[in-house]
């Protein structure tokens, strides 16, 4: 669909400015001492053949697309040829013009009257022809900026996504199956312990859903979830899993991404905890510093582990996330010292 | 017949121990809750039927078996895990029977009963964990001498020597002994850290210092704590290629 006709909005605007180039056709020709009416009648008739002929535009616009690479140049000919041709219509219209109206009243004397004048209109139409050009280019230049805006849109919405499925990931299916399993052992043994367990992982489950909903959530509510997941691990793990709090009260009002910390501790269980004989405590800490939130998750691994190679994906995860929403202003930093893998967030306090 | 339930849950080898009651017949000689005690009790009591975790502290189930079998034990083996896609394709593959937690009273009877005809004519270990390893390389060795058990993770390891049907394994300025060929062992490290430099070595990139020639195809390599090692032409074209790459 041709631009100008899409819109009844644009295409009134078009013709709105081919208004004053009829005044002036119609003023040059009175100051060549043509009576009104034949300056009218002709300025009118040129005016609108050139507004729906010069459109035409269009096709070689699209034919001819500017490329940055390519420069300017290369289409010159092709521009300087086509408004050529549509100076030579355009006068040609004015001839025919002026040759079929020749017999009303008043209008006898066009033929004679363009006569010396064509020059001048030929050299018009090949300037108002590439006006419109322009006005093409111009016009297929806004609609491809509009393109890329929404094309830019929809990746935002898609990157948005993918957060979305990367937290639901996020939800690991070993723990749900270990969880289902330790209920499972406990139906005979002690029923109502099952009974616990089972409520502690509806409640995980539930509280994971919702906070999965929020781009940010308060440290406090994200503890909360911690505290249930590792009552949970505590159950499977009894002896072995211990867990130290250091949280800062002025930190827990602090709004965070949601499920930030969670996979960091399931980590720490993972790589951690469940890799030693005899377990160990997995240190959570959390401060607020000069309008900064510092975290840190802490826990011991076993010395012959290999060494990890670069970031797991619960840790790329989170960086990805901190770094779209902050930028240069999160940093996250992981490494081992003395048997303790330990992971440090650290970044500004969103405002709500 | 003897049981072995091996798991670091102590809940999870509790629903085992509960199911095999019902089977007069099966006497557990030992619950372990990690690799290292299940190689040591197998070594102790030759059990005929283990119950084996995947995802253990120390050594995991893989590496337990791969262990048995290095001893000369064959028990039956079901493996009872969460939830691994990549080692259930392993397991289907060759027919080692496995239990999904949690699982009810009927499927642990089935596999119960699938070991016990299976018994003595298991794929072998090592295959099976270089099936469940999906062409990753190795992360560590684990080498059985004695009683002992060693687990050497792979940036610990200087080089491997070939010894007939045997490689020795130099770390940490020791030297053990594993029953492999260099040529398995070259097919299961990552090709980028370890270059098999000679028809009997391969050495760890990260030790070597230098290629010193002497002579016209006469070429060592010097490590950085001093070793030398020999290099062979096609070894040293390893090398380069690697360097041109890097």
């Amino acid at each position: 669909m041709h631009p100008l006709f899409a819109s009844r909005a644009r295409l009134g605007a078009y013709l709105l400015g081919w208004a004053p180039i009829v005044g002036l056709l119609a003023a040059l020709g009175t100051l060549q001492g043509w009576t009104w009416a034949e300056a009218l009648v002709l300025a009118l008739g040129l005016g609108l053949f050139g507004a729906f002929l010069f459109p035409t535009a269009w096709y070689l616009c699209r034919a001819l697309p500017l490329e940055p690479s390519r420069g300017v140049g290369a289409h010159a000919p092709a521009w300087i040829i086509a408004a050529v041709l549509m100076g030579g219509l355009w006068t040609g219209f004015a001839r025919f013009l002026a040759w079929s109206l020749q017999n009303l009243p008043g209008l006898h004397q066009l033929p004679i009257r363009i006569a010396p004048a064509m020059p001048v209109l030929a050299g018009l139409g090949i300037l108002l022809y590439l006006a419109v050009l322009t006005l093409h280019y111009l016009m297929a230049a806004m609609e491809r900026s509009r393109n890329a805006e929404r094309v830019e849109q929809e990746l935002r919405v898609l990157a948005r996504d993918a957060e979305l499925k990367a937290l639901r990931a996020q939800l690991n299916p070993h723990f749900l199956f270990n969880s289902l399993n330790s209920i499972s052992a406990l139906t005979t043994r002690d029923p109502g312990r099952a009974r616990d367990m089972c409520v502690l992982l509806s409640d995980f489950l539930r509280k994971s859903l919702k906070l999965g909903e929020h781009t940010s959530v308060k440290l406090s509510e994200e503890l909360d979830l911690l505290r249930n997941y590792l009552a949970i691990e505590q159950i499977r793990f009894g002896a072995r899993l211990a867990i130290q709090w250091e949280i800062s009260p002025e930190a827990e009002r602090a709004d965070i991404p949601a499920l930030l910390l969670q996979p960091l501790v399931e980590n720490a269980i993972k790589h951690g905890i469940a890799q030693l004989p005899e377990g160990g405590t997995i240190r959570l800490r959390a401060a607020l510093t000069a309008g900064r939130v510092e975290l840190r998750v802490e826990n011991p691994v076993d010395p012959d582990a290999p060494e990890p190679q670069g970031l797991g994906m619960g840790l790329r995860h989170v960086k990805q996330r901190l770094q779209g929403r902050f930028g240069n202003q999160a940093w996250v930093e992981a490494a081992i010292r003395e048997g303790q893998y330990r992971v440090d967030l650290c970044f500004p306090v969103e405002t709500p | 017949m003897k049981a072995l339930i091996v798991d670091d849950e102590d809940l999870a080898r509790a629903v085992v121990r509960e199911h095999l009651a019902t089977h007069p017949d099966i006497e557990i000689v030992a619950e372990c809750a990690n690799g290292f005690e299940a190689v040591k009790a197998a070594a102790q009591h030759q059990p005929d039927l283990v119950f084996l975790d995947i995802q253990m502290p120390r050594l995991d189930g893989f590496e337990v078996l791969e262990l048995l079998e290095a001893d000369g034990q064959r028990p039956a083996v079901v493996f009872v895990t969460a939830y691994d896609q990549h080692a259930l394709r392993a397991f289907e593959a060759q027919a080692v029977d496995y239990l999904l937690k949690p699982f009810s009273k009927e499927r642990f009877e089935a596999a119960l009963a699938k070991a016990r005809a299976l018994r003595g004519s298991r794929p072998a270990a090592t295959q099976l964990a270089a099936e469940n390893r999906q062409g990753r390389p190795l992360a560590r060795i684990v080498v059985k001498d004695g009683t002992k058990v060693t687990v050497i993770p792979l940036d610990r390891l200087d080089w491997v020597q070939a010894q007939d049907d045997y490689v020795l394994l130099r770390t940490e300025g020791k030297n053990l002994l594993k029953q492999q060929t260099l040529a398995s062992l070259e097919a299961q490290l990552d090709p980028a850290r370890f270059i098999r430099i000679h028809r009997s070595f391969i050495l760890n990139l990260d030790r070597l210092a230098k290629v010193e020639q002497d002579g016209k195809e006469h070429r060592e390599a010097v490590l950085r704590d001093g070793a030398r090692l020999p290099v062979s032409r096609a070894g040293y074209q390893r090398l380069r290629e690697l360097w041109e790459e890097a």
